[in-house]
């Protein structure tokens, strides 16, 4: 049978997600040690590592094996791209409205000037590039 | 897009997940792309084409 590659990644990504979140864990429970906050720490930690392992160890649904990289084509890849544009449009605004709140209770509106100035700085470079490599 | 991917698959006797398989996507890209909720990219498109030995054109119909 004729066998085609269109967009599919291997498996060999399936773990990391995972190890990711572990990763992301230990440097939460260190960002906590070095705070003085172990608790917060060590939850943050338990929240990352267990997240993962559900990640690693769930079903074989699309949307888990999308989200863990083993099984992604290219209709996965676009929908990675939305969700991701999404979650940016979230954030962005999220930042505005706290940087509107902050004006408005008299502060300085830090740190969410600098947070908005870097995504539209990051939006107007991503842009720039994508458009210079067509 | 509306197309013949459904109707070329089924005189094949293949299953959705047999066509991905061959085509190297997910049975739910294929599943989506027969009920044209998903337009395949033109790599897609061309191997599906030439997997059922017809033209782009004669699969996929943007007029319709």
């Amino acid at each position: 049978m004729t066998r085609v590659n269109c967009g599919r990644r291997g498996s060999g990504s399936r773990w990391l997600l995972p190890a990711g979140c572990v990763f992301f864990g230990c440097a939460v429970l260190l960002a906590g040690w070095l705070g003085h906050q172990l608790a917060t720490g060590l939850i943050g930690l338990v929240v990352m590592a267990g997240f993962g392992l559900f990640i690693a160890l769930a079903g074989r649904s699309e949307t888990i094996r999308g989200l863990r990289g083993d099984g992604r084509d290219e209709r996965f890849a676009q929908i990675d791209l939305r969700a991701t544009a999404a979650t940016g449009m979230v954030l962005i605004v999220a930042v505005i409205v706290a940087f509107l709140v902050e004006i408005a209770r008299g502060h300085d509106g830090s740190p969410y000037t600098w947070l908005g100035a870097l995504a539209g700085v990051a939006y107007v470079a991503a842009v720039a590039f994508l458009r210079w490599r067509g | 897009m509306k197309n013949l991917v459904r109707a070329l698959r089924i005189e094949k006797g293949l299953a959705q997940g047999e066509l991905g398989e061959a085509m190297g996507v997910s049975r739910q890209t294929i599943n989506s792309i027969e009920n044209e909720r998903y337009t395949p990219s033109l790599p897609l498109a061309l191997a599906l084409a030439r997997y059922f030995g017809v033209t782009v054109e004669e699969m996929f119909d943007d007029q319709g």
